[in-house]
């Protein structure tokens, strides 16, 4: 291209870099000064002397994790909720989003259907009925407690929903003069073409139960039953030291380790920064289509 | 025969909704009967419906607390800011990295970019506490500038700033994921056609790029809307403090305070009722705004 | 499952044994929920006493919950659920502890306050002042007044009539105990100072509000530290200015006893001059202290990082700041990484500034500790939650805390006499002068005062001569970490509060009239949000006066005349 030669657009060019530059490096910098914090030594930790470079490096918190049976088995816990609770969220998200798929025409009663859980998206009782519920139901400590609990994010629903409606139509009609029926049609058309859409909405479904935290700390009643954000959340919370008995802060004193925090965040980030560029092929197709209808 | 197959059709539609909302009968409707509390003077060893029903009163005493209002304008500002926000720094943002040629730079700025996304706000909070701090980095540039140690965390004034600004950032590589994906969507043969016209890089982004993706423009800001009263609770949550709570205090963290804290369930759920009811309204607003206007259907 | 059975199990032996007994729910009913007919027999309302220590016939199941420490390494094949105490229990009393729920310090309050609101609670738990009084307005707590009298062992006996009566009028509504609670030893703040700079920069240790306010200048200005000295430390985010009368635990780095020098209590209901109770937020003292600290703020004095750090100790641990206010117990909190940072850091404690005109250390006091034992009214054998603090009191000292963490031992409170430390160390001080030794004390004083023998026998290993003396350099602390924690706050923390000439202020009360449950917390708010305004130079002092008003008009002058009445009651 001519243009690009031109003064004004190398100018440009450069001007870009380095804003482009600064962002990559504003995003970086809070995960370094993580790595930085959890390769450092406790005390200079806590006297705040860590920055940019750790100080009194030791590998102490890694090891410790690698001991830590809470740790682990929360991790196990958290895999486990997120392999099972997108196998559910996907099936749920996928069956709701075709019929809504359908125009009023096709199908009367898609209007009433989408108010409904447009509805039940915004209310809610509160959390002290819904915990009663829960409780009702058998949830407490269980695994299906964390997954059925996560529910079905109505974003993703619309964003399946629209992937299906931008489906040229006629497709589906010669499937319909062929005799296929809807379960035909989902299953083995619209499905097998869908691969961008199921993909996105996987990959924020795993995103969603992996850093799910709050549900995990209402519905365990033991943290034998934490899901990992959660089993990091409660010792990574700044608590209010400041006004207690003896006998209460005796309790918590072992909690302030902050190296050894910072090295199980960075542990517990691996695996969403790690599952991204797999996904990533299906992703751009995936979330344009779907939230972008012509 | 015809109706025959359509009741067919219908009746497998209904099968497929049958799980979902299922689901949302047990897990959502079913707890919903605590929105009775609202209009009752809640005790716990009663339970819900044996606790004295009091009409409106929870909401008289809303009205009448300066509290609430404060913090429903705390959390309509915090709010607005970072829908705005959102909305016009990714497109920024995805602007100039669509002007990027260089294919590995691009994929690695916005691989890196949107890694904060995936930071929770908890962790952040720690970070953005001592970066922010008065002996912190951002404090020893400006006093390179001479300029006196600010109290960011401390101030009424920086701290909604604070937290709208670190939303956008931790957001902004994400959300530009839908913009560029627009972008790269654009017919290229517009932009070839432009250069043997002779427009410029400027010129074909003002006239092909953007007019190209004013269908996601339009769609994300319409479903932004039903955000206004969402001014993010992990985030606030994790980084206020009683000091800033005169601008800095939200709705969800009002109401998380007084049920869980106070005990004052009865109160709380009151106020939590009445963000669904505009929320709701605000979106239904929106549905007929964007189907009037742009013809366009948003679910 | 299990559990499913064990309700079930509950729920049956709650209709064998409380039928007919339960008549309504009420827990005004002055009788009590009586699960137990075989008193009435005796004609002699008066309970006979039982034997508290008396073992179950048949397992009987008791559920609880516990706040615990998720980094807690336990021996092969232990867990919170089957430890040594548990075991201890079960051999004993016979009874099987299950836990309702478990939940680290951090998420206690959430999970507990879950629990009351939810009315998904325990047998028996341990909970604060507030969720104690949220339990009783909700009619779930058992009336305890008459398990305490039949089942309380004398140590227990002995150790909540220590308190001159105020452990049982703090847990009483109507005359009846709805909760079982210790006496404390006061939760006390002291004055903190570097020793090191004092004596570093010729100074004498302040007495008055003034000379403290001249040491925290001479440290700022002379730079003492090297690395920008921080004068006085302030509260963290979130964080307390100072104790009240609800959160009244040890208030570490707020600015209590900066206050009490003032004659200020903030957060305290004291008595006015008229001899009615007031509160003390809204007095002239309190507009001068806070005038005062403001004052200070602008001066560069104080933390300009107060009320937003998130960990108050943080400029103390990294050897900038030189004056803070906290309680005794210092030595277990920030000392121990302070002194890893710089081993000649010298922090001593004084029970200073003192009052003008009277020349006394003044500071707000509790007579009870913090935490309530509380039981479910719809609890079978309320005697167990007793039960267990007998078995606790009696054995503590025979368990090795090293398998086992003794705060996992269920529904325990920290039960103590109410003069435990100031008895202790005067034992040390003798036994360090030589004039007595572990020898000359009894037995009994070993049963009551619990770690006396341990402290009496550990004392030396730590403390280096000259004996007289407590600087830092005095002591061995790497020799044993733990009874360092111990043996250094009690004799440093303690030493102070002992030596001093000191006179406590208590609150008039300690709970919640029925106006504070409605709006207490927005009070709070607002006072808590102005006095940090004022102090950090956002508010001219006048916002004050405003406050005042705004107070008073918002509820203050009720709840005010509620407390009048509640003093006039209890006269």
């Amino acid at each position: 291209m001519i243009q690009g030669k031109s003064f004004s657009r190398r100018v440009f060019r450069a001007v870009n870099g380095v804003i482009l530059t600064a962002l990559v490096l504003s995003c970086l910098l809070p995960l370094w000064y993580t790595l930085c914090i959890s390769l450092s030594g406790k005390s200079a930790v806590a006297g705040g002397m860590v920055s940019l470079w750790p100080v009194d490096v030791t590998l102490s918190s890694y090891e410790a994790i690698i001991k830590d049976a809470g740790f682990i088995r929360s991790a196990g816990i958290s895999f486990c909720r997120v392999v099972l609770g997108t196998a559910f969220s996907l099936t749920v998200i996928v069956l709701m989003a075709y019929p809504l798929s359908k125009s009023k025409r096709e199908f009367p009663w898609r209007d009433a259907f989408m108010w409904i859980l447009i509805f039940c998206f915004l209310f809610n009782g509160g959390l002290v009925p819904w915990y009663i519920t829960m409780k009702n139901y058998g949830m407490i400590n269980t695994m299906q407690g964390l997954v059925l609990a996560g529910g079905v994010p109505v974003f993703n629903v619309i964003l399946v929903m629209n992937f299906f409606r931008n489906i040229p139509k006629s497709l589906e009609e010669a499937a319909i003069m062929d005799g296929a029926g809807p379960w035909m049609i989902l299953l083995r058309l619209i499905l097998p073409i869908s691969k961008p859409v199921v993909a996105t909405v996987s990959l924020f479904t795993i995103v969603n139960y992996w850093n799910e935290f709050f549900q995990g700390l209402v519905l365990a009643t033991t943290e034998r039953m934490y899901p990992l954000q959660t089993y990091i959340q409660q010792m990574v919370v700044t608590l209010n030291m400041t006004n207690m008995t003896l006998e209460q802060y005796q309790k918590v004193s072992k909690l302030s380790n902050q190296g050894l925090n910072a090295a199980k965040i960075f542990v517990a980030l691996l695996p969403v920064l790690a599952i991204y560029p797999f996904l990533q092929k299906y992703f751009i197709t995936g979330i344009t289509l779907g939230a972008v209808k012509e | 025969m015809r109706s025959m197959h359509k009741r067919k059709r219908y009746s497998a539609y209904f099968c497929m909704l049958l799980s979902g909302f299922l689901w949302l009968v047990f897990f959502n409707i079913v707890p919903m009967f605590g929105i009775y509390m609202a209009f009752t003077n809640f005790n716990p060893g009663l339970g819900i419906f044996r606790s004295p029903f009091v009409g409106l009163e929870n909401f008289e005493y809303m009205f009448v607390l300066g509290d609430v209002k404060q913090v429903f304008f705390n959390t309509l500002y915090i709010a607005v800011s970072k829908v705005l926000w959102n909305l016009i720094i990714p497109l920024l943002f995805a602007l100039l990295l669509n002007e990027v040629s260089h294919g590995f730079f691009k994929r690695l700025v916005q691989t890196i970019c949107y890694m904060p996304h995936f930071l929770s706000w908890v962790i952040l909070a720690g970070i953005l506490a001592s970066i922010f701090s008065y002996d912190g980095p951002i404090n020893a540039i400006r006093g390179l500038f001479g300029l006196e140690p600010f109290l960011f965390f401390g101030s009424t004034k920086a701290f909604p700033q604070l937290i709208i600004w670190s939303d956008v950032w931790k957001e902004f590589g994400y959300n530009a994921v839908i913009y560029l994906a627009a972008v790269t969507g654009i017919d290229q043969g517009l932009y070839e056609a432009a250069a043997i016209d002779g427009a410029g890089r400027w010129k074909q982004t003002w006239h092909i790029t953007l007019p190209g993706i004013r269908t996601t423009i339009v769609l994300l800001s319409v479903l932004a809307l039903g955000n206004v009263l969402n001014a993010g609770f992990d985030q606030v949550f994790n980084l206020y403090n009683p000091s800033v709570y005169s601008t800095g205090d939200i709705l969800d963290t009002w109401v998380y305070r007084a049920g869980l804290r106070n005990f004052q369930y009865s109160l709380a759920t009151a106020v939590g009722l009445l963000k669904s009811v505009v929320s709701f309204a605000l979106i239904t607003v929106s549905y007929w705004l964007a189907k009037k206007f742009a013809n366009y259907t948003i679910f | 499952m299990k559990r499913k059975v064990i309700s079930l199990a509950l729920a049956l032996s709650i209709v064998l044994t409380g039928c007919g007994a339960q008549k309504a729910p009420d827990n005004q009913d002055s009788s009590g929920p009586q699960a137990d007919a075989a008193v009435q027999e005796g004609g002699a309302a008066e309970a006979q006493r039982e034997d508290p220590f008396g073992r179950y016939e048949e397992p009987v199941t008791f559920t609880v919950a516990l706040s615990v420490d998720p980094n807690e390494v336990f021996p092969e094949g232990d867990s919170y659920t089957d430890n040594q105490y548990t075991r201890h229990i079960k051999e004993e009393l016979n009874v099987d502890i299950e836990y309702l729920f478990t939940a680290s310090s951090s998420d206690w309050d959430t999970k507990v306050n879950l629990a009351i609101t939810s009315n998904q609670i325990p047998d028996a738990m341990v909970v604060s002042s507030t969720q104690f009084n949220q339990m009783y307005k909700a009619g779930q707590l058992a009336d305890l007044t008459d398990f305490y009298e039949k089942y309380a062992s004398d140590a227990m006996r002995a150790m909540i009539d220590s308190s001159d009566g105020l452990a049982i009028e703090n847990v009483s509504y109507g005359g009846r105990m709805y909760a079982i609670t210790s006496p404390s030893d006061g939760d006390y703040e002291l004055t903190w100072i570097r020793k090191d700079w004092l004596d570093k920069l010729g100074l004498d240790v302040p007495q008055t509000v003034d000379e403290l306010e001249d040491v925290a200048k001479a440290f700022v200005e002379n730079d003492v530290s090297g690395k920008g000295t921080i004068g006085i430390v302030g509260p963290q985010s979130g964080g307390l200015l100072n104790a009240t009368f609800l959160s009244n635990g040890t208030n570490n780095y707020g600015f209590d006893s900066f206050f009490s020098g003032f004659g200020a209590y903030p957060g305290w209901w004291i008595l006015g001059d008229d001899g009615v109770p007031v509160y003390g937020s809204i007095t002239q003292q309190t507009r001068n202290a806070l005038e005062k600290l403001a004052e200070w703020y602008a001066q560069g004095l104080i933390d300009p990082e107060m009320g937003i750090r998130q960990d108050a100790s943080e400029p103390i641990i990294s050897g900038r700041a030189g004056i803070f206010s906290g309680g005794w117990w210092m030595g277990y909190a920030c000392l121990p990484d302070v002194i890893a940072n710089d081993p000649q850091a010298n922090f001593q404690a004084y029970a200073i500034p003192i009052v003008d005109g009277t020349g006394e250390y003044e500071p707000h006091a509790t007579g009870a500790s913090t935490s309530y034992l509380v039981v479910s009214k719809d609890c079978a054998h309320p005697e167990i939650a007793i039960k267990l603090n007998n078995l606790l009191i009696r054995d503590e000292s025979s368990f090795d805390t090293s398998k086992g963490n003794i705060g996992n031992f269920p529904c325990r409170i920290p039960f103590g006499m109410h003069d435990e430390s100031i008895f202790t160390v005067n034992a040390l001080r003798e036994v360090l002068a030589g004039t007595k030794t572990s020898d000359d004390f009894t037995e009994e004083q070993f049963s009551l005062y619990k770690l006396l023998k341990n402290d009496l026998a550990t004392i030396k290993t730590v403390k280096l001569e000259p004996y007289d003396s407590t600087d830092i350099d005095t002591w061995d602390v790497q020799a044993d970490p733990s009874s360092w924690a111990r043996n250094y706050s009690l004799m440093v923390g303690w030493g102070a509060l002992i030596d001093g000439a000191r006179s406590d202020v208590y609150s008039v009360i300690y709970s919640q009239t029925p106006t504070m449950e409605q709006r207490w917390a927005n009070l709070e708010k607002m006072e808590n949000e102005t006095f940090m305004k004022i102090i950090m130079n956002q508010e001219p002092i006048e916002a004050f006066d405003t406050f005042v008003e705004d107070w008073k008009a918002q509820g203050g002058d009720t709840i005010t005349q509620e407390v009048i009445e509640y003093y006039e009651s209890k006269k």
